[in-house]
C-alpha cells in the first residue's frame, strides 16, 4: 500500500470542517482556560458559533458539490458523508442548547464539558468519513474516548460512575472485538480500503472478521444482541449526553454500516443480509417489549431507541439505494424527535427533579406546551402521521417491501402496535392523570429553542416531506449501481445543489 | 373557487385547530367561536359539493392533485364520488353539530375543540383521498385524536361490569371479556380503541404495501392502480383479507367489534356522535374505496365474507343491544347491529343494495349521532347512563324526548326518515342473493324497535326519581340547532331522496359494473336486472322507490 501522503490547499479544502473545528475546540479551550470568570454560558454559545460556522461550511460544500477523497482512500467526503456530518452537527447544537441549564449540576469542570461535546462530534465527524479499516478504528475510538468521560460525568452520583464503567468495558470489549476483525480482514484480504475489498473469496476468516466488525459497530447502535449496556448507560448518564448518546453514535456507526456493507461487502449481500434481518427483528421486537415494563422515561427511550435502531436496519436489510434514502431520512427523523423528548424530558427533570413516569402525571394541566410537545415527540417516534416518523417508517418499508422482506415488515409493523402502548402510557399520564402537585412547570430559553426545532423539524417533515427527501436521496447517488428497482426512478433536483 | 372546494372543507378544520393553538384557553367564546367558524366554514363548502356534484357526469369530481413524493409515487389526490359526497356531507354536519352538543364541556375546552376538529378533518379526508398513501395517512390521523378525547374527556364505565340481568348473572362483553380483567375504565376504553384500530390499520397497510409493490407502478394512486393493476390468484386472495378485515374492523364487524361500544360509552358526547356517525364508516368506505376498486374480481369472490360475519354483526349486536343497561351501550350495539345492514348491502354487489348501503351510512349517522346527543345530554343532567335507574324525564325535558323518539323511529327505518329508503333498498336488493340474511335482517329491525323502545321507555316514561327533579330540557338555541339539523336533513331526505340517490347511484353504477361485468338498465331502478325476478317487493318498497327520481 501506498499513500500519497503530499497534500495540496485543494485537498485540505476537503478537511476544511474538522480543521475548522479542530482548531474551534482549542479556542474552546483556551477561552475556558485564560479567562477565569468567563461564564459557562458564553463557552456554550461559543461552541455553537463553531459548530454553526461548520455547518454553513458543509453546506457550502453539499451545494458546490465539492466531494473527494484523501490520504490513499482513507478519508472520503462524498454527498452521504455531509448528509450524516450535517446531522451529527445538528444534534451537538442543539445537545449544547439541552446542556446550558444541566451544567450547574456538574460542580467542577464545567468548561471542559463543551470541548468533550465538540471533540466527541469531531471524532464522529471523521467517523462518517472513515473509508478504510484503519481510519474507521481510529475515528471509532476518538468519537468514543470523549463520551467515556461525558456519560461518568455526575462524579459524585453513584449511577452516573456505574454508567460510565459499563460504558467502558463493554467500550473497550468492542474495541477489542473490533481490532481483531480488522486485523483477520487485512489478514485474509490484504486490502485496508472498502471499495478494494469488493470480490474477496468468503474465507473462514473473513467472514469472522466481518461479524467481529459487526459486532463492535453493533455495540455503537444498540442493536441485540450488543445492546445490554444500552439502558443502564442511558439511565445514569447526565441526560444532556444520554440525548447526545441516543443519536449521534448511532448515526456515525450507520455511516460506517453502509460503507462497509454496500460497498465492500456489496457481493455477499445475501449472506448479510440475513445478518441484518435478525438483528433487526431482534432489536425491534426485545426493546418494544421490554420498554412496555419500563418506569423511568429514560430507560423507556433506551429501550425504544433499540427498537427504533431495529427499524433502521429495515433499511440496511434491503440493501438498495432506496433502502439507504430511507436509512438517511429515517435517521433525521428520528433526530428530532428524539432529542425533542430529552428536551422536554429535561425541563421535567429540571422542574420536579425526577425522571419517573408517575412523575409526568398531569403535565398538560402543569404545562400545556411541554405536554403537547412531547406527545407530538413520541407519537413520531410512534410512527403516528402527519408526524415525521410516520414518513420515516414507511419509507423504509416501502425500500424493504420492494426487495420482498415480508416477515421483516410484519414484524415491523407489529411492533408500531407494540410501541404505541408505551408511548400511550406516557401520553395517558400526561394527559388523562390529574396532577400529583399542580405548580406550573417553567422551561428555560435554550431548552424551548431545542423543542421548537424539534417541533418544526418532526412537523415540516411529517407534512411536506418532499425537499428531504430529495437531499437523501441526493445524498446517496453513490450507490444507484445497487441492484433495486429504486435505481430506475429518475434523479431530483436536489434543493442542496446537485 | 369551486374547485377548491374540497381543499376548503379538509383543510378549514385544520386551520381552525391552529388557530386555537394561538387562543388562551380564557377566553372561552372565542374557543368555541373559532371553532364553529371552522366547523360552519366546512359545513357550507359540504352542503355546496353535494348539491354541485353532477350526478349524471358521475365519476370523480373536484379533483385536486397536489404532487408530494416523487420517490414514493404519492401526489395528495383529492376527489369525491358519488359514495364520498354524501360521506363528507354526513361528517360536515356532525362536525358542526358536534360542536354545539359540546359547549358546555368546562374542562379544557380548547384542547378539546383541537382534537375534535383534527378527528373530523382526518375523517373528511378518508372520504376523499383517492392516494392509498393519504387514505392511510388520514385514517391513522383520526386514531390518536379519538384517544385523547377518550381519555380526557370521557367517563368510566366501571358500573358496566357490575350491571346484572334478572338472573344475577354478569352481562359482559363476550369478546372483551378476555381483554377485560376487571378494568373497565376511560383509559382502558381509549387503549383498547387505539390498539385494536392500529393492529388492524397496520394489517391494512400490509395490504397497501403489497398493491404498491405488485402493481409494479410505483405509484399510490388510486385511480392508476385501478386501471392498469391486475392481481390474481392466492396474492388478490390475500391482499383482499389484509385490505377487508383492515379497515373492517372499524366499521366494526363481527367479531372485530369489542372496542367499539366500549369506546362509545366512555367518549364524550360530540365523540360518540362522530365515532359512530361517520368514524365506523371510514371502514366500508375504505373497502369500497380500495378493495372494491382494485381487486374488483376478488371481491365477487369474496365478498360472501362479509355475508356470513353480517348476519352475527346484526343478531349479535341486536341482542346485547337489548340486554344492556347503559345508554350508550345500547345506542353503541345497535350501531355495530346496524353496521351489519351496510355490509349485507355490499355483500350483495347489486346496484340497488349497494346504493342502500351508502344511503344507510348517510342515514345512520344522522339517527345514531341524534342519539348519542340527547344520551349525552341525559348524562349531562343526571349522571348516569343506567337505564334502570332513570325513568319519567319527559317531564323534566319535553324537547329532548320528542327528538329522541324521533331519532329512535329514524333509527328503526320509520317511514319518512331516509333511513327507510335506505333499509328497504338493501333488502330489496339483497333479496336475490342472499334470501336467508335478508330475513335475518327483517329480524334485526324488529329487534332495534324492541331495545329503542325500552330505552325510550326506560328512560322518558314511567315514575321519575325524585334525585333528578332538577334535570334541564334543551331550550337554547344552542342546545336545540345541533338536534334539529339532523332531524331536518334525516327527514328531508326521507321525502325527497331524488338528489342523494341520483348521486349514490353515480358512484356505485360504474362500480358494480366493473365487479359484476353486468351494465345496468339504468333508466329506472325497477328495470334492473335483479328486479326481473320472480319476486315481487312488497308494496312498501314500492312505495319507496316510486318516490326515487329516475336518473
Amino acid at each position: 500500500m501506498t499513500f500519497s501522503l503530499t497534500l495540496s490547499v485543494s485537498d485540505l479544502l476537503l478537511l476544511l470542517p474538522e480543521l475548522f473545528l479542530t482548531a474551534w475546540l482549542c479556542v474552546v479551550l483556551i477561552v475556558d482556560f485564560s479567562f477565569k470568570r468567563i461564564v459557562q454560558e458564553q463557552l456554550a454559545y461559543l461552541s455553537i458559533l463553531g459548530l454553526v460556522i461548520t455547518l454553513a461550511c458543509l453546506a457550502w460544500f453539499d451545494v458546490t458539490g465539492i466531494t473527494g477523497t484523501l490520504f490513499g482512500k482513507m478519508f472520503v467526503l462524498d454527498r452521504m458523508a455531509i448528509f450524516f456530518k450535517v446531522m451529527i452537527l445538528l444534534a451537538t447544537i442543539l445537545v449544547i442548547l439541552l446542556s446550558i441549564d444541566y451544567v450547574h449540576r456538574f460542580s467542577f469542570f464545567r468548561g471542559e464539558y463543551y470541548f468533550l461535546v465538540v471533540m466527541s462530534a469531531l471524532g464522529m465527524m471523521f467517523m462518517t468519513s472513515a473509508n478504510d479499516l484503519l481510519s474507521l478504528f481510529v475515528t471509532l475510538e476518538f468519537a468514543t474516548f470523549g463520551f467515556y468521560v461525558l456519560v461518568s460525568y455526575l462524579r459524585d452520583d453513584m449511577a452516573s460512575n456505574e454508567a460510565g464503567l459499563k460504558f467502558f468495558i463493554l467500550g473497550v470489549f468492542a474495541a477489542g472485538l473490533l481490532a481483531y476483525g480488522i486485523s483477520l480482514v487485512y489478514g485474509e484480504t490484504g486490502k485496508l480500503v472498502f471499495s478494494d475489498m469488493t470480490g474477496a473469496a468468503p474465507t473462514t476468516g473473513l467472514v469472522i472478521g466481518f461479524l467481529l466488525i459487526f459486532a463492535a459497530l453493533g455495540f455503537k447502535i444498540g442493536a441485540v444482541p450488543f445492546h445490554s449496556w444500552i439502558p443502564d448507560t442511558y439511565h445514569g448518564a447526565p441526560t444532556p449526553v444520554t440525548a447526545f448518546l441516543s443519536i449521534a453514535p448511532k448515526v456515525a456507526a450507520f455511516a460506517i454500516l453502509l460503507r462497509l456493507f454496500l460497498v465492500a461487502l456489496a457481493t455477499f449481500k445475501p449472506a448479510w443480509a440475513l445478518l441484518i434481518v435478525a438483528a433487526s427483528i431482534l432489536s425491534m421486537t426485545y426493546g418494544n417489549i421490554v420498554a412496555i415494563a419500563q418506569r423511568n422515561v429514560k430507560r423507556l427511550l433506551a429501550y425504544s431507541g433499540i427498537a427504533q435502531v431495529g427499524n433502521v436496519l429495515i433499511g440496511l436489510a434491503a440493501g438498495t439505494k432506496m433502502g439507504t434514502d430511507s436509512i438517511l431520512f429515517y435517521l433525521l427523523t428520528y433526530l428530532f424527535a428524539n432529542l425533542g423528548a430529552f428536551a422536554v424530558i429535561m425541563a421535567i427533570s429540571n422542574a420536579v427533579g425526577s425522571d419517573e413516569i408517575d412523575d409526568y402525571s398531569g403535565l398538560n394541566r402543569r404545562s400545556p406546551f411541554l405536554a403537547f410537545a412531547m406527545l407530538i415527540f413520541l407519537l413520531s417516534l410512534a410512527g403516528v402521521p402527519p408526524l415525521a416518523g410516520f414518513i420515516g417508517k414507511l419509507y423504509i418499508f416501502v425500500a424493504a417491501i420492494k426487495e420482498g422482506l415480508y416477515i421483516l415488515i410484519t414484524v415491523g409493523l407489529v411492533n408500531i402496535v407494540v410501541s404505541m402502548y408505551y408511548y400511550l402510557i406516557v401520553v395517558k399520564k400526561m394527559y388523562i392523570s390529574e396532577p400529583l402537585d399542580s405548580s406550573p412547570i417553567k422551561t428555560t430559553g435554550p431548552l424551548r429553542a431545542v423543542i421548537y426545532v424539534g417541533l418544526a423539524g418532526t412537523l415540516v417533515i411529517g407534512i411536506y416531506p418532499q425537499p428531504f427527501l430529495d437531499w437523501a436521496v441526493a445524498a446517496t447517488l453513490m450507490f444507484s449501481n445497487l441492484l433495486g428497482p429504486a435505481a430506475s426512478i429518475p434523479v431530483p433536483v436536489a434543493p442542496f445543489g446537485g | 373557487m369551486a374547485e377548491y372546494t374540497l381543499l376548503i372543507i379538509l383543510f378549514a378544520p385544520f386551520v381552525g385547530a391552529l388557530a386555537l393553538i394561538f387562543v388562551s384557553n380564557r377566553q372561552l367564546s372565542l374557543v368555541r367561536g373559532i371553532a364553529a367558524g371552522s366547523a360552519f366554514v366546512s359545513l357550507i363548502a359540504s352542503v355546496y359539493l353535494f348539491y354541485a356534484y353532477d350526478p349524471l357526469k358521475g365519476g370523480y369530481q373536484f379533483i385536486q392533485r397536489i404532487e408530494w413524493s416523487r420517490q414514493l409515487g404519492i401526489s395528495l389526490h383529492l376527489g369525491v364520488d358519488g359514495i364520498g359526497t354524501p360521506l363528507v356531507l354526513a361528517s360536515g354536519i356532525l362536525l358542526f353539530a358536534g360542536i354545539f352538543v359540546s359547549w358546555h364541556i368546562k374542562d379544557r375546552v380548547k384542547e378539546f375543540y383541537i382534537w375534535i376538529l383534527i378527528l373530523a378533518a382526518a375523517t373528511i379526508g378518508v372520504f376523499m383521498s383517492l392516494d392509498l398513501f393519504f387514505l392511510y395517512f388520514f385514517y391513522e390521523m383520526s386514531v390518536i385524536p379519538m384517544y385523547l378525547l377518550l381519555g380526557m374527556w370521557g367517563s368510566h364505565t366501571k358500573k358496566y361490569l357490575e350491571m346484572t340481568d334478572a338472573e344475577g348473572l354478569k352481562q359482559r362483553d363476550s369478546v372483551g371479556f378476555i381483554f377485560n380483567f376487571g378494568a373497565n375504565s376511560k383509559e382502558y376504553a381509549a387503549m383498547k380503541l387505539v390498539l385494536f384500530l392500529s393492529a388492524f390499520a397496520v394489517a391494512a397497510l400490509m395490504g397497501i404495501l403489497l398493491i404498491y409493490k405488485f402493481s409494479g407502478l410505483n405509484t399510490f394512486d388510486i385511480l392508476v392502480l385501478r386501471e392498469q393493476a391486475h392481481f390474481s390468484g392466492p396474492l388478490a386472495t390475500l391482499i383482499w383479507l389484509l385490505i377487508f378485515f383492515g379497515f373492517a374492523s372499524i366499521a366494526p364487524i363481527w367479531p372485530l367489534h369489542s372496542w367499539s361500544p366500549v369506546g362509545h360509552a366512555a367518549a364524550p358526547a360530540a365523540t360518540s356522535m362522530l365515532h359512530a356517525g361517520v368514524l365506523m364508516k371510514l371502514g366500508h368506505f375504505s373497502i369500497i374505496r380500495v378493495a372494491f376498486e382494485i381487486l374488483p374480481e376478488t371481491t365477487r369472490e369474496l365478498m360472501p365474507i362479509a355475508a356470513v360475519l353480517c348476519i352475527f354483526s346484526i343478531i349479535y349486536g341486536g341482542l346485547v343491544a337489548y340486554y344492556a343497561k347503559d345508554t350508550k351501550y345500547v345506542i353503541g350495539y345497535s350501531s355495530s347491529s346496524h353496521m351489519g345492514y351496510v355490509f349485507l348491502g355490499m355483500a350483495a354487489l347489486d346496484y340497488i343494495s349497494l346504493s342502500g348501503a351508502v344511503i344507510y351510512m348517510f342515514a345512520h349517522a344522522m339517527a345514531t349521532g341524534m342519539l348519542f346527543a340527547m344520551a349525552g345530554w341525559v348524562y349531562d343532567q343526571t349522571h348516569t347512563r343506567d337505564i334502570p335507574s332513570l325513568g319519567g324525564l319527559s317531564n323534566r325535558m319535553p324537547f329532548i324526548s320528542a327528538a329522541f323518539v324521533i331519532g329512535c323511529m329514524a333509527s328503526i327505518g320509520m317511514p319518512g326518515t331516509v333511513n327507510f329508503i335506505a333499509e328497504v333498498m338493501i333488502i330489496v336488493g339483497s333479496w336475490n342473493k342472499y334470501p336467508f340474511q335478508v330475513v335475518v335482517a327483517v329480524l334485526g329491525i324488529v329487534l332495534t324497535m324492541a331495545y329503542l323502545f325500552k330505552m325510550m321507555r326506560g328512560l322518558f316514561y314511567g315514575s321519575m326519581a325524585e334525585k333528578y327533579s332538577h334535570s334541564h330540557d334543551a331550550v337554547t338555541v344552542v342546545d336545540r340547532m345541533p338536534l334539529l339539523i339532523m332531524i331536518t336533513v334525516s327527514i328531508s331526505f326521507g321525502i325527497f331522496p331524488g338528489h342523494l340517490y341520483s348521486v349514490v347511484r353515480s358512484g356505485v353504477d360504474p362500480l358494480i359494473a366493473r365487479i359484476t361485468k353486468v351494465v345496468p338498465v339504468a333508466e329506472h331502478p325497477m328495470n334492473l336486472p335483479h328486479a326481473t325476478s320472480p319476486t315481487v317487493p312488497t308494496s312498501a318498497s314500492h312505495e319507496a322507490l316510486a318516490k326515487v327520481t329516475p336518473r
